[in-house]
């Protein structure tokens, strides 16, 4: 019921909200500094402050009106759960009509090149995703730096095939191998450390990562990046139209018109193959007995240490077998670039990939690919929009934790069921 | 040896600023136990605040101490509004859920933040002409001079005073006993009737003035802003609050002080291109060593 | 075979300048219940904890006898108390996974031995047969204990979704299966209706029988020290007060004046 004294509230609260905003919006949005010369000066952009201002009045408002409802509407915990509900009952074949669809992807007539390349980007983030997935989602640990393992797999990868020219299928596990490695390497002095500080710490490995990438001129090759890395071979032909001596090329083999597609295409089934491998092995491996006691850990490390498992160790196995996978993905960006740089390889890409696990609900393998696409869809859509595209990302990140804090499918199904055993 | 002492004085100025930073990362996780990710966008904001002030006001003719001292009560007044702003839009309604909703809805606001002044200011990086200039030489005659200039002075000098001021505040008055309260137990807070709410929007405001000072101080040291700033110098005041312990406020500035120093020492002894990679190694070794920092409380799990 | 199991020898744990537990020294014996009992504040819980491997004592020795053989506890940190030397516990606030299922919960509590069967994950990456008998094994085991606790139709529940007194059993349960030789319970009657606490103490009576596990017993519940005890040790400010039988305990005036204190 609405009574006037409530109305009156609600308009105080609107124009308490003009006013923050005026405060907010005035110097930052409406006194614009640009150069002159030496210096800088100012220019009012009164205009566009007096829209946001009303926007905000004007929105608080309606938000106020909206909660004096008997029942609030709280659009998206209303979209979210509906597809929590349909996900549990249809999970299954959900995930195989994905995969199928996925599959059949490249041939559909609306695919272009532009969509191919975003898609392949989308796979490379779920990869990242159902990679961290393990360390963030499964066993709970707050790794803020994720980008220094798909680094160091990328750089591996790009420096042994400059270096040696193997093939990709050796580089490959060689890099992955690397970032695990260097996983061990750093979670061995900071895996007991609490959840906040583990965050921190990562986020400074990260970095470190990153400063040592641009530095280290004489193996990265500094800010210029490593070049010429080998592409990628259909068992060895090669996807070039003037192949090399002695090489076959994909074209002439299959008897198609030369095309970029061809690459393109080979690079899209690669990383869906690397994808689904990484998927494969989480679910298989939440199965057993170290899957299990990383969701155990995450829930209750004290009764986990009084039932006699050790943290330290499954905490470890957890970040190497995350950071393994991350080199893997790294890889795949490298030959997929044939380019690498310090550049790619920013904290922003480890926000990102935290961000798709934690919205796609800890834990869950489809939750993670409908947060990658999600997320990076926004950004693709709002490709035109320069920088307005970073802030709508953000903004989505704040406005999804509000409403969904446990992410967008946050149930989680017993791994092992007495029902299934007596059967 | 007169090389180590400008080092010093150097590393002194730069770890006041990175002090004052910290203290609003360190009351923020001390009160309700989160990091603020957007801290350091906040100080940058306040930098940005106090340069578009300082363009203002030195288009009129007043003097440069009265400019030094609105431009620092502007920048409080409009940095603190975005720290309350945050607080209520994106960490207030997270209260209570699961440990790393905060974090991500703190990360978002921090890209927002960033990308938000990018759009709004451009790109490019903003200079400031220097406004304080000069400064004493000692060792005149020996082969290195030592310059502390009025510009430094200024910022320790101001620095001191605020700490003091805040030291009392925390320590003497109501507000102060409130915050304490509500970082030990925040529900037996509210049950004695002190407004949690009002308490945490209170500290979110403090911290951020602060964070708007050390951006004042800023620009008008390094002479030179753009929207990026807050991400590195956030992420180090952070590393200094843990240092200090968390939740310790004298430890956040002992802490900002280390860090600034290390900083310092090490670009001007060993290299500069890897000074960032110092300061984040000496966090990764300090928590190995000390996981509570070194003036935090030792941890007890009660079982 | 010796009747004695768990022998603790001059206890002392200090905080800084607190001592929480002086000079303690009791034992326990196999195949009996011995509670610990005493005001708030006595130590009781930090006696655990030392025991447990959670905090390690500024003196004393704590000795358990495994098949004959006397291991010092002392040696053993946090999760190789469970794993070697086969001491469980729970806890005063219940410790379940709450997001995982009942089942799952009593997996967990089989993780090593599962462990070594999996082959470290490499045989159950493969789904070889060896590691799929050892975990329908331990599904059996669990399957065992719940029916015991009648909880085998909620068995995929989640466990925080269970009742108190459930969550209780199930926590109880759940330390068993790591088949200790000493069972310590943190005061496992706390909450629970008189109909529950007698469901507990046949449980308790069922493990001492049947299995052949000591019990160490935190309670303030009188039915339940009184009823399954076969051995009590009164502490108070950190020191042992009396030690006999329930009934003993019962007339000691030492006892009575620490709980109810002296007329003045």
């Amino acid at each position: 019921m609405q009574t006037s004294s409530d109305i009156k509230k609600i308009i105080k609260d609107s124009l308490f909200t003009g006013l923050i905003s005026l405060a907010l919006f005035g110097p930052i949005v409406g006194l614009k500094t640009s150069s002159k010369g030496e210096g800088l000066f100012v220019t009012p952009h009164i205009g566009i402050v007096v829209l946001l201002v009303a926007a905000c009045i004007t929105g608080r408002f309606l938000i106020g009106l909206n909660s004096l409802r008997k029942k609030e509407i709280n659009f998206i915990a209303k979209i979210t759960s509906s597809i929590s509900r349909y996900m549990d009952n249809k999970g299954k074949h959900v995930a195989i009509t994905g995969v199928m669809f996925a599959i059949v992807f490249p041939f559909l007539p609306f695919t272009d090149r532009y969509v191919l390349d975003v898609s392949i980007m989308i796979l490379t983030y779920i990869m990242l995703g159902w990679g961290l997935n393990i360390v963030v989602g499964l066993a709970g640990l707050l790794d803020l730096g994720y980008v220094a393992f798909y680094a160091v797999g990328a750089y591996s990868y790009a420096l042994i095939a400059t270096t040696f020219g193997w093939s990709f299928w050796v580089c490959l596990p060689l890099a992955g191998l690397f970032a695990g490695f260097f996983g061990i390497l750093l979670g061995f002095p900071v895996l007991r450390l609490r959840g906040d500080y583990l965050a921190i710490v990562t986020l400074g490995f990260g970095e470190i990562i990153r400063i040592i990438l641009i530095n280290w001129y004489e193996v990265t090759n500094g800010p210029d990046g490593i070049t010429g890395i080998p592409r990628p071979s259909f068992f060895g032909l090669e996807f070039k139209k003037f192949p090399d001596e002695g090489v076959d090329s994909f074209h002439t083999f299959f008897n198609l018109e030369y095309s970029t597609m061809h690459r393109i295409i080979f690079l899209y089934y690669l990383i869906l193959v690397l994808a689904l491998i990484t998927n494969y092995f989480t679910l298989r491996i939440r199965k057993l007995p170290v899957g299990r006691a990383w969701e155990a850990l995450r829930e209750d490390e004290i009764a986990c240490k009084s039932l006699g498992v050790n943290p330290t160790n499954t905490k470890l196995t957890a970040f190497a077998i995350g950071a393994t996978f991350g080199g893997f993905a790294g890889a795949f960006f490298a030959t997929r670039q044939a380019f690498v740089s310090p550049e790619s390889f920013t904290f922003i890409e480890s926000a990102i990939i935290v961000a798709i696990v934690v919205l796609g609900g800890m834990g869950s393998q489809t939750g993670v690919v409908l947060a990658a696409i999600f997320l990076i869809g926004i950004t693709e859509i709002f490709r035109d929009l320069e920088q307005y595209r970073m802030i709508a990302f953000g903004g989505a990140m704040v406005l999804i934790m509000i409403f969904k804090p446990k992410g967008i499918l946050a149930n989680r199904k017993p791994t092992v069921t007495l029902k299934d055993h007596i059967k | 040896m007169e090389y180590f002492i400008q080092q010093l004085i150097n590393g002194i100025t730069l770890g006041s600023i990175y002090g004052l930073i910290a203290i609003g990362y360190t009351m923020v996780y001390g009160i309700i136990g989160m990091i603020n990710f957007a801290h350091g966008d906040i100080f940058m904001i306040g930098a940005f605040i106090a340069l578009i002030a300082f363009i203002l006001f030195g288009l009129t003719g007043i003097a440069l101490p009265i400019i030094l001292f609105l431009v620092l009560l502007i920048s409080m007044l409009f940095t603190a509004c975005y720290g309350w702003s945050v607080e209520k839009l994106a960490y207030k309604p997270l209260r209570g859920s699961f440990r790393l909703a905060p974090l991500i809805s703190a990360l978002g606001m921090s890209i927002v933040l960033q990308n938000y002044v990018q759009v709004a200011q451009g790109a490019r990086v903003k200079p400031l002409q220097p406004l304080i200039t000069g400064g004493l030489e000692f060792f005149k005659d020996s082969e290195f001079v030592v310059t502390v200039s009025y510009l430094q002075i200024f910022i320790v000098f101001l620095t001191i005073i605020l700490m003091s001021m805040f030291t009392g505040l925390i320590t003497k008055t109501d507000l102060g006993r409130a915050q304490r309260a509500c970082e030990q137990d925040r529900t037996m807070t509210s049950l004695l009737g002190i407004n949690v709410d009002r308490t945490i929007s209170i500290t979110f405001i403090l911290g951020s003035s602060l964070a708007s000072v050390a951006g004042m101080m800023f620009v008008l040291y390094y002479g030179v802003i753009d929207f990026y700033i807050g991400f590195l110098a956030g992420v180090k005041a952070f590393t200094a609050a843990v240092l200090g312990g968390i939740g310790s406020l004298p430890g956040a500035m002992l802490g900002g002080l280390l860090i600034g120093l290390i900083e310092t020492m090490w670009s001007g002894y060993i290299s500069i291109e890897y000074k960032d990679v110092a300061a984040f190694s000496v966090l990764i070794i300090t928590l190995i060593f000390f996981p509570t920092g070194f003036l935090g409380k030792p941890d007890i799990e009660k079982v | 075979m010796n009747k004695n199991l768990l022998k603790v020898e001059n206890l002392t744990m200090k905080f800084g300048g607190l001592t929480a537990i002086d000079d303690l020294s009791f034992s326990a014996n196999n195949n009996e219940i011995t509670s610990i009992i005493g005001p708030n504040g006595a130590g009781k819980t930090t006696v655990f904890n030392c025991l447990t491997g959670f905090y390690k004592p500024t003196a004393g020795e704590m000795l358990l006898n495994r098949n004959d053989e006397i291991v010092a506890l002392k040696k053993f940190t946090d999760y190789k108390i469970a794993q070697k030397a086969k001491v469980a516990r729970t806890f005063q606030n219940i410790r379940l996974f709450p997001a995982m299922s009942v089942l799952e919960n009593l997996l967990v509590a089989q993780h090593n031995e599962l462990m070594v069967a999996s082959g470290y994950s490499i045989f159950g990456i493969l789904n070889l047969k060896r590691y799929r008998d050892k975990e329908k094994g331990a599904i059996e085991k669990a399957k065992y204990w719940l029916d015991i606790i009648g909880l085998t139709n909620r068995a995929d529940d989640n466990a925080g979704d269970l009742p108190y007194g459930d969550q209780r059993k199930l926590e109880i349960v759940r330390a068993m299966c790591i088949e200790p030789r000493l069972l310590c319970l943190d005061e496992p009657a706390a909450g629970l209706n008189p109909k529950e606490s007698s469901e507990l103490n046949k449980l308790l009576e069922f493990i001492k029988n049947d299995k052949k596990t000591g019990i160490l017993l935190i309670e303030h519940d009188m039915s339940v020290v009184m009823g399954i005890s076969d051995h009590v040790v009164v502490l108070n400010y950190g020191k042992k007060i009396f030690q006999g039988s329930p009934t003993e305990t019962r007339n000691s005036k030492a006892v009575i004046e620490a709980y109810l204190g002296v007329d003045e």
